[in-house]
């Protein structure tokens, strides 16, 4: 079993890497903002952390902290300004805020050594840490689904008049998701610099906006079992068509086209819906024989 | 220098127009974003290189070949990624989606077929002819795609305002549901867009491709990325607008280049797509009767 855990930790890394860049993406997805700003905020978190380590020389705790305010803050003053746009132009700010930040990193060279990228960041996190992080914040995220904020999520993703009918601030909302999207990405960009060695900018580019997107989509985005289950479905794909390695985008792209066409709902919201459609047909079914 | 600069501008700016173009055609009629046109431009590009070194093509004949080649894969677009989708609704959201899972695929397709080489057109595709004017350097080449962008948007201009199928393209544009009552098929009309679309691609592609005499599976996302900034600088389904900001952004990003640095370039030009939305959503160029398709009440 150890040696299994071994062989394959860097792959259970970045599964659980995959799962909190995934959760970046599902909380603004559920809230029904179209961003696609998660790589941009995981790049701000990334650099900010790799830089506190090997720059400054501080602490590693320290670093995951100030990337996190970082990457919140990123996400707070982004979202300002694009809480007042719709669905397809908040989709291409974002792509912007990708593309300026990949600009900045691949441009400032005195700070994040350009295309080369920052290397021989001490390691700090282990798989042990990583599943701490990702066990902490699924309860959070399960926690703010149950809560009220969740419930608004919901109907502002389903219909924008019915939200504003009952009272509820979608710029308010917006802001929310925007601001936990950049949170949790910063601290996913964070733990990904501090586990995997180095870090260059082209990680941070269309490819982690289309993965993180795939994976909410290929999951679900209304249950929290959706990104979980995407993300360790896109980890473990590559693994297992290792013999078709050149044709991986092939199928990665023929996956994101399919599910989105026959399974909308993405494969955990189905499921969960399905499950949940059968128990009420059960009970029903027994409160009408109680009934007779 | 300066006046040089901007003439380079022009040309590859023109270009950009002709590309946005076909984006903005495709949301102005069916209110979805086709991320795939990227690699529609790309397969154009493809198509008019294979032409040249398989047939030897003279250069108007590469253009057909590169724009119909584009109009054939974007209408294949249509018919596996966007109308299966048209059964259920939030089109917005799930057209993006697809579209991209589309990308992906004809990206590595195209990379698979052509094993990540960088491929030129050959020397004497087309003659370097420099002419000297008020202290100019103007190239045949730069004169002639200047030609063909012009004549393609006055033929795109006369077909949709001045045909029978301009009209009804413009129904549906307006409204699906009522040009239905009118007698018009919208699944007639939609493969007409596609492939307009696409061969304005297409086109964009060859001349692309022969400007800056590379062709490879990666050449669109830099385009499509740039058509991004072009469509929200003139306004979302907007045609005189992608016209207008396709030069602008040709010469802004020309200027940048020569003036400043190369790499800031990309930069420079995202940030204003930036700006553009935080300022005025709709666009430089278009009225507030757009606002509400932009913007929340």
């Amino acid at each position: 079993m150890m040696t299994f855990l071994n062989a394959y930790d860097p792959l259970f890394e970045l599964a659980l890497f995959n799962i909190l860049l995934a959760f970046s993406q599902y909380i603004v997805l559920r809230a029904g903002v179209f961003s696609l700003g998660t790589a941009a905020f995981a790049a701000v978190g990334s650099y900010t952390a790799a830089i506190i380590v090997t720059k400054c020389g501080l602490p590693p705790w320290l670093g995951l902290a100030v990337a996190s305010a970082l990457g919140t803050a990123a996400g707070t003053i982004v979202a300002i300004p694009l809480a007042r746009l719709r669905g397809v132009f908040q989709a291409l700010a974002t792509l912007a805020l990708v593309q300026i930040v990949l600009s900045i990193t691949l441009n400032w060279v005195n700070v994040t050594d350009g295309a080369l990228g920052i290397n021989g960041i001490p390691k700090t996190i282990g798989f042990v840490g990583w599943l701490c992080v990702v066990a902490v914040l699924t309860y959070l995220m399960s926690a703010i689904s149950r809560s009220s904020v969740g419930r608004a999520f919901d109907v502002i993703r389903e219909d924008e008049t019915v939200a504003v009918s009952l009272g509820i601030s979608v710029q308010k909302h917006h802001l929310i998701a925007f601001t936990l999207s950049g949170a949790i990405a910063g601290l996913a960009g964070a733990l990904h610099a501090y586990s995997s060695y180095s870090i260059t900018p082209n990680e941070y580019g269309f490819n982690m906006v289309v993965i993180a997107l795939a994976m909410v989509v290929l999951g679900g985005r209304v249950s929290v079992w959706g990104p979980i289950v995407g993300a360790v479905a896109l980890t473990g794909l590559p693994e297992l068509l290792r013999g078709f390695q050149e044709y991986r985008m092939v199928v990665q792209g023929a996956l994101l086209l399919l599910s989105i066409t026959y399974l909308p709902h993405g494969v955990a919201d189905t499921l969960i819906s399905a499950i949940t459609r059968k128990r009420i047909a059960v009970e029903s079914a027994k409160a009408e024989v109680v009934t007779v | 220098m300066l006046m040089q600069q901007i003439l380079n501008g022009v040309v590859v700016g023109s270009v950009y127009g002709l590309f946005a173009l076909g984006f903005t055609l495709i949301f102005g009629v069916n209110h979805i974003m086709n991320l795939a046109h990227g690699s529609v431009f790309m397969l154009g590009a493809f198509a008019g290189l294979y032409s040249v070194i398989v047939f030897d093509a003279p250069f108007p004949v590469v253009l057909l070949i590169g724009g119909m080649a584009g109009g054939f894969v974007s209408v294949v677009l249509d018919l596996v990624a966007f109308r299966p989708l048209r059964r259920h609704g939030s089109l917005e959201f799930s057209s993006m989606i697809s579209s991209i899972g589309a990308n992906l695929v004809l990206l590595s397709l195209a990379q698979q077929l052509t094993a990540t080489r960088v491929m030129r057109f050959p020397f004497d595709t087309f003659p370097i002819i420099v002419f000297n004017f008020l202290g100019l350097r103007i190239q045949l080449l730069q004169l002639v795609i200047i030609g063909v962008v012009v004549l393609t948007v006055v033929g795109l201009l006369y077909y949709l305002y001045r045909t029978s199928f301009g009209r009804q393209i413009r129904a549906v544009a307006f409204s699906e549901h009522t040009s239905k009552l009118l007698g018009i098929n919208p699944t007639a009309i939609n493969f007409q867009v596609f492939f307009l679309s696409g061969a304005l691609a297409g086109i964009a592609g060859v001349l692309i491709g022969i400007v800056f005499n590379s062709v490879h599976f990666m050449m669109g996302e830099p385009l499509l990325l740039r058509a991004f900034v072009v469509i929200v600088l003139g306004g979302l389904g907007s045609i005189p607008g992608a016209l207008i900001s396709g030069l602008l952004i040709g010469i802004i990003q020309t200027l940048t280049v020569a003036y400043l640095s190369a790499e800031l370039a990309d930069a420079v030009v995202f940030s204003l797509l930036f700006l553009v939305l935080l300022i005025r959503p709709t666009g430089l160029f278009r009225g507030a009767g757009a606002v509400s398709r932009v913007t929340r009440r």
